[in-house]
């Protein structure tokens, strides 16, 4: 019902062993990746001795098939190396948990079943709330926001301030666009504060005019 | 964003040496001998119930009596084997045969019994002291499998947590039908695989994050 392992196994015996089965069975291609995953089940026990050279090369070996792994279940390559990375974390946070006189194969699939299925949940989780943004979702209540739509009022505005009388133009330039207080505009022009609330005045009316007109063509 | 190869480098550089777990089977025989000793200690605490003697003569009371102390050695030895990712999910059947044993023997509970009202004073009733009994039982012992099995958050949470409820439950009703005289197996199955069952509805609702602060955490730092 159980396996009994011994409780520890000299790492010694191990690479023995697979050295072993390595020189007597090269042949066929199942017993090649016996092999594999009898040199990742020794690499896995070096890990776990603390080995980090071992590690490195487990884990660079691994991660192709892992990789295949996810992608049976992802199609989203992002997705494919996330997941491979949690599976990666997983494998180092758990490491102890594997037992050397085993089999690495299924402690492996097990492991990068889980990730890969969560993946797929949390896949599930965002699809059934969120969407992907679109041009059209970009249209929202602030005006900031609406860059398209502000650059041809703009385009349009700049025209007509441009066809306004010099005087007009300066005004508008100065207390609308450049936003200056009529102090500040009334220095800069040597004209009085009344005058320049005049000129504002019928500038602004023309503008109007002018827009709406362009308007009533469109 | 961190890519393989730069977390292989990462992982590889925070390696340190880590002990093997125990064979399962000897860490299952630990957390029952754990059981072992917190039913004896509540054996010398409250005294087994006044008529042990004629309730251990009745074939019903023993087949039950065995039924869960049956279930609670295989649902005990299924939670560790679950808790580990290279064996079989099948070993959540082991307990399965003597569960059935075990609840065919459900008689009386102590359910109903929660405050008696006698002339002159309300007292608590046996329920009460039942439940002391459960709690006492079963907090200790699931605070224990909880840290012994804290790895297979990240396996398999559902069953491992369903085993080792089920092993809390059957210890605690055999540590109950010695000690008092009524039968309290719903109300422990209620409260130790309700609980579970809860936990488990949670760790849906929250995804990962439910069991992640008893979880293993790799010991590096993402930058």
């Amino acid at each position: 019902m159980t396996s009994g392992p011994p409780k520890r196994v000299p790492l010694l015996t191990l690479v023995k062993a697979a050295q072993g089965t390595g020189d007597v069975s090269r042949e066929t291609g199942e017993d090649a990746s016996n092999d594999r995953a009898l040199n990742w089940s020794i690499l896995m026990a070096h890990t776990q001795a603390g080995d980090a050279g071992a590690y490195r090369r487990l884990l660079t070996e691994i991660v192709p098939y892992l990789r295949s792994l996810a992608a049976r279940r992802l199609r989203d390559p992002a997705d494919i190396e996330d997941s491979v990375q949690d599976i990666l974390l997983t494998i180092h946070a758990i490491r102890y948990t594997y037992d050397p006189t085993r089999p690495f194969g299924p402690w492996l699939v097990t492991i990068a079943q889980r990730r890969i299925i969560d993946r797929l949940r949390r896949r599930g989780r965002l699809h059934s709330r969120e969407e992907p943004l679109t041009a059209e979702h970009e249209t929202l209540p602030a005006e900031q926001t609406n860059i398209v739509d502000e650059m041809s009022d703009r385009h349009e505005l700049h025209e007509a301030v441009e066809n306004l009388p010099a005087g007009q133009r300066e005004v508008i330039r100065l207390l609308k666009l450049k936003e200056m207080t009529l102090k500040e505009a009334a220095e800069a022009t040597g004209m009085s504060i009344t005058s320049l609330k005049v000129t504002t005045h019928r500038a602004l009316n023309s503008l109007r005019k002018m827009l709406s007109r362009g308007n009533d063509d469109q | 964003m961190t890519t393989i190869p730069d977390l292989i480098d990462l992982l590889a550089a925070s390696l340190k040496p880590v002990r093997r777990l125990r064979p399962p089977l000897e860490r299952a025989a630990t957390w029952l001998a754990l059981a072992a000793v917190i039913v004896a200690l509540l054996a010398i605490a409250q005294g087994p119930r006044p008529d042990i003697a004629t309730v251990l003569r009745q074939s019903g009371f023993l087949v039950s009596l065995s039924g869960a102390a049956l279930t609670g050695v295989l649902a005990t030895i299924a939670a560790f084997m679950l808790s580990l990712p290279d064996r079989s999910r099948l070993w959540i059947l082991l307990p399965a045969p003597p569960l059935v044993l075990w609840l065919s023997g459900i008689g009386y509970q102590c359910l109903t019994d929660w405050v008696s009202v006698q002339p002159g004073a309300v007292t608590l009733g046996e329920t009460v002291r039942c439940f002391a009994t459960l709690v006492l039982t079963s907090l200790p012992l699931s605070l224990a499998l909880l840290l012994m099995l804290r790895y297979a958050a990240a396996l398999r949470p559902t069953s491992v947590v369903f085993a080792g409820s089920l092993a809390v439950a059957a210890i605690t009703a055999l540590a109950l039908s010695l000690f008092h005289d009524a039968d309290a197996t719903i109300m422990i199955l209620m409260w130790n695989i309700g609980t579970a069952g809860l936990f488990v509805a949670l760790g849906r609702i929250f995804g990962k994050t439910m069991f992640s602060w008893v979880a293993p955490r790799p010991d590096i730092h993402l930058a």
